[in-house]
């Protein structure tokens, strides 16, 4: 190897190493912020899976709960005819309040998020959100529904909707997110009437045409919906 | 010979050159794998920004202490039935049945909260509907319209007369009566109200927080005729 070449060597490598440096460092400040965003979102949804873990931990230990007492209950309407009348009418307030599993006929609606388009709403209406559901569920109870599950969660008479971005909180559970199927036991014929009817539900078949939004439905002759999990406590309210 | 000779420098150079491709192609996907799975990361958290992961666990933990207090009223009522004696095992059954008849609207219920007045021309069915679920969401635990008891499955429907619940209209005023956490009953009243009055068809929009609001109407028990528990 000549010296000419050694040196041409040299400085191709001392080059390459430069601009080494100067990539490595302009790609290490540009994803510095990136990074730190990720960082944040990480713990921030460590947090929210944690939460989520006590919250369905919490609602084991209720459903649990519930099936303890109404056993004792069983066994307390077993040695009395007046304990016996009082289960019989708690039983069916809890099953109108949800807190029993029931089925029967009905229909099942399944709601799924569309495609992003323009929109100058400022809001992501392509995706399902807990309006949708409500108006949903708001419609097949108006149209004949005796009971109603999103999800498999079910829906009681203090029921509340909330969440953003595409989530649907539903009481005290977890986020849900599309899919959002939701199963009403009731007049069949009914709510199919009601969801077929073109003037019902009209934002959502707006954002149908708009956004591909998808509602489907059908009917069928048997649907089981589970027993409600959470809370039903009214701590400020007194019967008179 | 010479060409053995002049071949095998060339051979040496074409063989770093090979390397230092390589390297470098090696490098590039490294980068490559880094940069992109970064990337990764940050799409799959795209569609819950902060503020919104914020809120979440804000209201994850609320959920959390509900369901938390909802237990410990069970392990209680779980404990007297324990006891054994008949006595005990009516007055939870007792108290059952009053929690759920005033939870369902069958019976006049009284207690801390906030009543909202709104006069306003052309607000539809699903105005109504939002306001209520808003006010559910924000601690109502009873909620009736103009003397109409609310409870979710009571229908508030849009018709050629106005707002019906219940198949009975309810003419503006709307008067909102609701029982439960007034504190944040009121947060969520002022900024509904805020909100309405910048609408154009809302002439009122008030709310005043009472320490005890009576609700006497309530809804009439409907059998099950499709469900089997």
């Amino acid at each position: 190897m000549t010296r000419r070449q050694l040196l041409s060597m040299v400085v191709v490598a001392a080059v390459a190493l430069a601009m080494g440096f100067l990539v490595a460092d302009q790609v290490k400040a540009r994803l510095l912020t990136p990074s730190n965003q990720v960082a944040r979102y990480q713990a921030l949804v460590r947090s929210v899976q944690e939460l989520e873990a006590t919250n369905a931990g919490s609602r084991s230990e209720i459903a649990a709960l519930r099936a303890q007492i109404d056993a004792l209950e069983t066994e307390a309407a077993g040695r009395s005819a007046a304990t016996q009348a009082l289960q019989n009418q708690v039983a069916d307030l809890r099953a109108h309040a949800g807190l029993t599993p029931l089925h029967g006929p009905g229909v099942e609606v399944r709601l799924a998020n569309g495609v992003p388009g323009p929109d100058t709403s400022g809001q992501a209406r392509y995706l399902v959100n807990f309006q949708d559901v409500q108006d949903v569920v708001n419609l097949l109870f108006a149209q004949g529904a005796e009971a109603v599950a999103v999800s498999g969660r079910r829906i009681t008479p203090l029921t509340a909707y909330s969440g953003s971005a595409g989530q649907v909180v539903i009481d005290q559970g977890p986020p849900l997110t599309s899919p959002i199927k939701v199963t009403a036991v009731g007049d069949r014929n009914r709510m199919l009437s009601a969801l077929d009817d073109a003037s019902a539900l009209p934002d959502i078949r707006a954002r149908q045409v708009q956004f591909q939004l998808r509602l489907t439905f059908v009917g069928s002759p048997d649907l089981a919906l589970p027993a409600y999990d959470s809370s039903l406590r009214i701590p400020h309210v007194n019967p008179t | 010979m010479s060409t053995r000779l002049r071949s095998t420098p060339r051979r040496r150079a074409s063989g770093r050159a090979i390397s230092v491709w390589v390297i470098a192609l090696l490098v590039a996907a490294v980068a490559t794998v880094q940069i992109r799975s970064e990337a990764e990361v940050e799409r799959s958290l795209v569609g819950i920004d902060t503020t919104s992961l914020a809120f979440l666990i804000d209201d994850l933990h609320r959920a959390n202490d509900a369901l938390q207090a909802e237990a410990a009223d069970l392990r209680q009522r779980q404990a007297t039935l324990h006891s054994g004696t008949s006595g005990a095992a009516d007055q939870v059954l007792t108290d059952e049945a009053t929690r759920l008849r005033a939870v369902e609207g069958l019976v006049p219920v009284h207690g801390p909260g906030v009543v909202i007045v709104i006069d306003a021309t052309g607000l539809k069915a699903l105005d109504l509907q939002d306001a209520l679920n808003n006010l559910s969401a924000g601690g109502s635990e009873a909620i009736a319209v103009n003397d109409r008891r609310v409870v979710v499955g009571v229908p508030i429907e849009q018709t050629s007369s106005g707002v019906a619940i219940g198949g009975v209209v309810v003419s503006p005023p709307w008067t909102i009566t609701t029982i439960g956490d007034s504190n944040r009953i009121a947060e969520v009243a002022n900024l509904m109200t805020q909100e309405l009055r910048a609408d154009r068809r809302v002439r009122q929009a008030t709310y005043r927080v009472e320490a005890d609001v009576v609700i006497q109407t309530v809804i009439s028990e409907r059998p099950f005729v499709y469900s089997i528990s």
